[in-house]
């Protein structure tokens, strides 16, 4: 077995490309392939569960969280994706936790920050108590 | 010619060691983000091309295929300013293509902003 022991990797030609095998001879980014952020909290608390390059989480209203990242990410062209269970003490089921974007009158999807809604089965914003989240894309 | 380093091991002076196991299959093999009404990519990994199939449901055509159609798909459910209680799924339909539907309301719904990943094995 061989270990590297190192605190950071850079790409040798240019410092974000490194490549690496992920399959029989199939190679691929490894800083793409990352996720740049993630974060599980309830709702009822602006402390997250546990989470990656998340600086804070901000309680907006009912049922709407935005959750502020460390490192911006390069554009607002990332791509996010939620956790599919959400739940509260009566109800396993029916509950969506949604991205919030422009014209949905909350503080939407920037660089630096990522608004997320919960709803219920019949539309109307709740708290959740288990909501999870993750980014892919560029740093900045 | 660029160096090459065969590992198993990742380890940091302070936050742990990670299994390169890790790397290679708990990386996003592919994640879009994408326009279901001018059916463009904004940004992505992976993406050879999108297909509009149907209203609310398109294709994600992957540029290099993962090793079987049973890899795992992540969405977000994108929310807009006229429909709230919306839902986002995703259904691989071969080892290069998975699908992206998008509802609001029980119906099939074209939005601005979709974004979905795939992690699994790359061929």
């Amino acid at each position: 077995m061989s270990e590297i022991k190192v605190d950071n990797l850079t790409g040798k030609t240019t410092a974000n490309d490194i490549t690496v095998t992920v399959g029989a001879s199939a190679t691929m980014s490894l800083e793409q392939g990352l996720a740049k952020a993630w974060g599980h909290f309830t709702m009822s608390s602006t402390t997250p569960r546990d989470s990656f390059n998340i600086s804070s989480l901000t309680d907006d209203k009912t049922g709407i969280f935005t959750a502020d990242y460390v490192s911006n990410m390069s554009s607002v062209n990332y791509s996010p994706s939620t956790g599919g269970t959400h739940r509260d003490a009566v109800s396993e089921s029916g509950w969506v936790l949604a991205v919030q974007h422009a014209g949905s009158g909350a503080d939407d999807m920037t660089t630096g920050e990522l608004s997320l809604s919960a709803h219920n089965g019949t539309s109307a914003l709740v708290d959740t108590v288990q909501a999870t989240f993750q980014i892919f894309g560029d740093l900045a | 010619m660029a160096g090459k380093i065969i590992a198993d091991t990742l380890e940091h002076s302070t936050a742990g060691s990670l299994s390169t196991e890790y790397v290679v299959n708990g990386s996003a093999k592919a994640w879009f983000h994408f326009n279901m009404l001018a059916a463009t990519i904004q940004d992505s990994l992976n993406a050879s091309s999108i297909t509009d199939s149907a209203t609310g449901t398109f294709l994600m055509n992957l540029s290099s295929a993962l090793s079987s159609s049973e890899y795992a798909t992540l969405s977000a459910s994108g929310d807009n300013a006229t429909h709230n209680a919306s839902a986002d799924t995703n259904e691989p339909r071969s080892s290069s293509q998975y699908s992206h539907n998008h509802w609001e309301n029980n119906a099939s719904y074209d939005i601005a902003n979709a974004s979905n990943s795939a992690l699994g094995d790359l061929a």
